[in-house]
């Protein structure tokens, strides 16, 4: 039974097989037969014995079918063969001439021509390694008796000893420089052993890889798979003049599986070497006397000045006519167009003038001839009213009361009616004003209000008690610091007057001293600012909060003093507030304004009306236009 | 220094925002310190008012130095300015000559806009069914005559018991409930921006 041995990985396979079945390489193409330990047939790279010669001995072949030997490639079994059968007859021939003779012979036996079929017999690695047993010399140095005899020696003794001390006593008489040898010269040297002795131990280490898969087993080794060393020591053999009649060494032929695997575009190994003659020597750096290789010399990279060019666009005529129309396009739009110019009297002017008219004229008409058609509001009418009457009733007489003017000037007319009554009701008490504000123009306004303030009488008074502390920066955090310290955040007054050191203000010392804290705004965010900051140190020796808003605060504002415990006091709003509050006290002061505010707003809400049911009629024809289309 | 500045930035600002808010809840042990980093902050908010009249002089001037269409403007706001202070600076805060100039020019042109105010409103709102035919422009407009109505006495008709009661109904119920519910979200802006501060999350300051 023969198996094949897969000349990729080495492993046998059964000849029923294409592929190996370990790494599927192609068998049949490639792959040799090895021969079987039982039947003991010859591999197909085999010539037949009968051809063989010399060598055809069967049943030496036989016996050396061990497993280590089946990787051994065929030239190498036939080189051992020859080898065993010279010295296996030596005992028989005899004579030491006959024995150098036939080494000589083995030496210098020609190589066969491919095409007759017998199998190549280089025995070079014999010649080396009797050279090598010898001492290195050259075979005609060395005389044959002392390696023939060592050999015969070991044919006797060999049987009996084991390898490894045969080959410390060869390994002893080479010299230090050559007792490192390649692993497979020293397998090959233990299976020409072993054939001697007759066997071999199976721990024996041999390296198989040497051998096995060689596609050229049928040629006989050529130089290139001989060691450089073994090389070296040919060429000492043999002179140059001996070895020029020895034929080339044919190239060797790849399978055709290794073929296919080739790349294409591998350079061939007959590829003609470019020319560096003519190419420049590199004279200085590292690479120097190098022929056509790139110089590393620093001028290669040296730092230049980068070329200057020049910027300018070569452009014709006709692009740059092209550049000037873009240009002068975008500067067109670069240019705020002039709007449209519209007349005057549009039918928008004239419908904005009519409006004001209609809104002017009824409001001047009642002012001038102070009309009084329209009843005025009763206290008990507008919430909170009430409230701020008592408790400014109830305030004691030449106590301080600290009066907040945080509202715009522009609020004036709606809110100055309830102030001016206010600070009428206080002057009357003789109570002690001081005069803040959180706005840049509420020291003029509040100093403004004091000064036209009249008297009971109608006559305006020259009202002293008072002092004016002006603007409290920060916002809420001033507010914060006038409650908690209202010395420190206004340490002086408009006049540059300590008043905190004078009576009465020497005996406040926080916000709550004072008797009332009255705040005067618009905006619904101060009031809130002044109840949520200062209304809790109020709140503590029952300090009233009381406030006077213009009627857009209203609605944030009353739902602090309608709470229980109500956080205001007492509060005044708007125009109909300032008129509910001086009735309550006796002071009536409208002159026509309430009439003129209530035709205003009565004839606001008649535009309004009008106005949307003259839009109604005339979108009425655009939407029929739209349904119908 | 460029790494130790934000972080000394945010530290200072941390440690007074937490000795501000510890100051609400336990005024006598941090009531002083509060009141000093409060008169510190309205110190810093009063120089930033004089920083900010300077800065809208210094627009103002440069504005009138350019070629623009608007540069009159400009050169009056800055005269108006400079003669205020001046004025001012001689009579005094609540001398007789600032009051004047307060009366004469102050009172009278905020009170004119807000008289142009009222009549571009009333404008506004006899165009806007023409301009905005929908549902929702009647219920605007419905809303505003109510409480226009429902605020004083009619001339010649007097006060008109229902509309009085819706209008107070409108200005108590939906307005404030609009109104605070702005306010709750305002609010709730505002803590979580404060715990973002006081954490050093949020870094107004740089940093």
């Amino acid at each position: 039974m023969t198996d094949i041995i897969c000349p990729l990985c080495g492993k046998p396979n059964p000849p029923d097989l294409d592929e190996c079945k370990y790494c599927q390489a192609p068998l049949k193409t490639a792959g040799f037969f090895a021969l079987s330990d039982q039947e003991g047939e010859e591999s197909s790279f085999l010539p037949p014995s009968g051809e063989s010669g010399a060598v055809g001995d069967q049943s030496v072949q036989a016996e050396s079918a061990s497993p280590f030997e089946e990787g051994v490639p065929d030239w190498l079994k036939q080189t051992e063969a020859d080898f065993l059968e010279g010295t296996e007859a030596k005992p028989e021939q005899g004579t030491p001439d006959e024995l150098s003779m036939q080494i000589e012979s083995l030496l210098n036996q020609p190589s066969v021509p491919e095409d007759t079929g017998k199998p190549v017999i280089d025995d070079d690695w014999l010649a080396s390694l009797l050279a090598e047993a010898g001492g290195g010399s050259s075979a005609a140095v060395i005389p044959p008796e002392e390696p023939l005899e060592g050999l015969a020696e070991d044919d006797v003794a060999g049987k009996t000893q084991p390898f490894v001390e045969e080959r410390t006593k060869v390994e002893g008489l080479l010299p230090p420089d050559q007792e490192e040898k390649p692993d497979w010269l020293t397998g090959l040297e233990a299976a020409s052993t072993i054939k001697l002795a007759g066997g071999m131990s199976p721990s024996e280490p041999i390296d198989k890889s040497s051998s096995i898969g060689e596609p050229e087993v049928a040629k006989g080794p050529s130089q290139a798979d001989l060691p450089e060393w073994v090389g070296q020591v040919e060429s000492e053999e043999n002179p140059p003049g001996t070895n020029e009649s020895e034929t080339p060494i044919a190239p060797a032929e790849l399978p055709s599986w290794l073929e296919a695997l080739r790349p294409e575009d591998t350079v061939s190994p007959t590829r003609p070497v470019e020319d560096l003659s003519a190419a420049d020597v590199v004279t200085v750096g590292p690479l120097v006397g190098l022929r056509g290789v790139i110089s590393a010399h620093p001028s290669a990279i040296r730092a230049r000045k980068p070329p200057t060019y020049s910027i300018k666009l070569r452009v014709t005529d006709e692009q740059r006519a092209r550049v000037e129309m873009m240009e002068a396009l975008l500067a067109d739009e670069q240019k705020p167009k002039p709007l449209p110019s519209q007349p005057i009297f549009n039918s928008r002017n004239i419908f904005r003038l009519v409006i004001a008219a209609v809104l002017i004229i009824p409001i001047a008409w009642m002012i001038v001839t102070g009309s009084q058609k329209t009843s005025t509001p009763q206290p008990g009418s507008i919430p909170g009213v009430v409230d701020f009457t008592q408790q400014v009733q109830a305030l004691p007489a030449g106590t301080p009361v600290l009066l907040a003017f945080d509202y715009e000037a522009g609020f004036s007319g709606e809110m100055n009616l309830a102030i001016s009554a206010l600070i009428n009701q206080l002057m009357i008490k003789n109570s002690y004003l001081t005069l803040v504000t959180t706005t840049p123009a509420g020291p003029a306004l509040a100093e403004s209000i004091i000064k036209t303030s009249t008297g009971l009488d109608g006559l305006p008074t020259a009202y002293s008690n008072y002092t004016n502390l002006g603007y409290i920066p920060g916002g809420t955090m001033g507010l914060l610091g006038l409650a908690t310290s209202p010395k420190a955040v206004l340490p002086f007054s408009l006049d540059q007057v300590d008043v905190w050191a004078i009576p009465p203000l020497n005996t406040v010392s926080t916000i709550n001293d004072f008797s009332a804290v009255v705040v005067m705004t618009n905006d619904p965010d101060i009031a809130r600012s002044w109840i949520e900051q200062v209304g809790p140190v109020l709140r503590v020796d029952g300090t009233p909060l009381l406030m006077i808003t213009s009627s857009q605060a209203e609605p944030l504002i009353r739902p602090y003093v309608e709470a229980i415990p109500s956080q205001v006091q007492g509060l005044v709003t708007g125009l109909a507030g300032g008129l509910a509050y001086g009735r309550s006290v006796g002071i009536m002061q409208q002159d026509g304004v309430w009439d003129a505010f209530s035709i205003s707003m009565t004839t606001s809400a008649l535009i309004i009306i009008v106005g949307s049911i003259i839009g109604v009629v005339r979108n009425m024809p655009t939407s029929d236009k739209k349904k119908e289309g | 220094m460029k790494k130790i500045l934000p972080i000394s930035n945010a530290i200072i600002a941390v440690i007074s925002g937490v000795l501000v808010l510890l100051g609400y809840f336990f005024p006598g042990v941090f009531g002083n310190i509060q009141s000093i980093l409060i008169g510190w902050a309205i110190i810093l908010a009063a120089f930033a008012l004089l920083l900010g009249i300077f800065n809208l002089a210094l627009v103002h001037w440069k504005k009138a130095g350019s070629d623009g269409p608007n540069r009159i403007y400009s050169i009056v706001l800055l005269i108006s300015l400079f003669f205020t202070i001046i004025v001012v600076s001689i009579s005094g805060p609540s001398g007789s000559a600032s009051l004047w100039i307060f009366n004469s020019f102050q009172v009278p042109v905020e009170i004119s806009l807000l008289a142009v105010l009222a009549v571009v409103l009333v404008f506004a709102g006899a165009r806007l069914l023409s301009r905005r035919p929908k549902w929702y422009t009647v219920l605007f407009l419905i809303t505003v005559l109510i409480v226009l109505l429902g605020s004083v006495p009619l001339f010649f008709l007097g006060e008109v018991a229902p509309l009085i009661v819706v209008r107070n109904w409108l200005a108590q119920v939906p307005a404030v409930a609009g109104a605070r519910g702005l306010l709750l979200g305002v609010a709730l802006g505002t803590v979580a921006t404060g715990l973002r501060i006081l954490m050093g999350m949020d870094r107004p300051y740089g940093g």
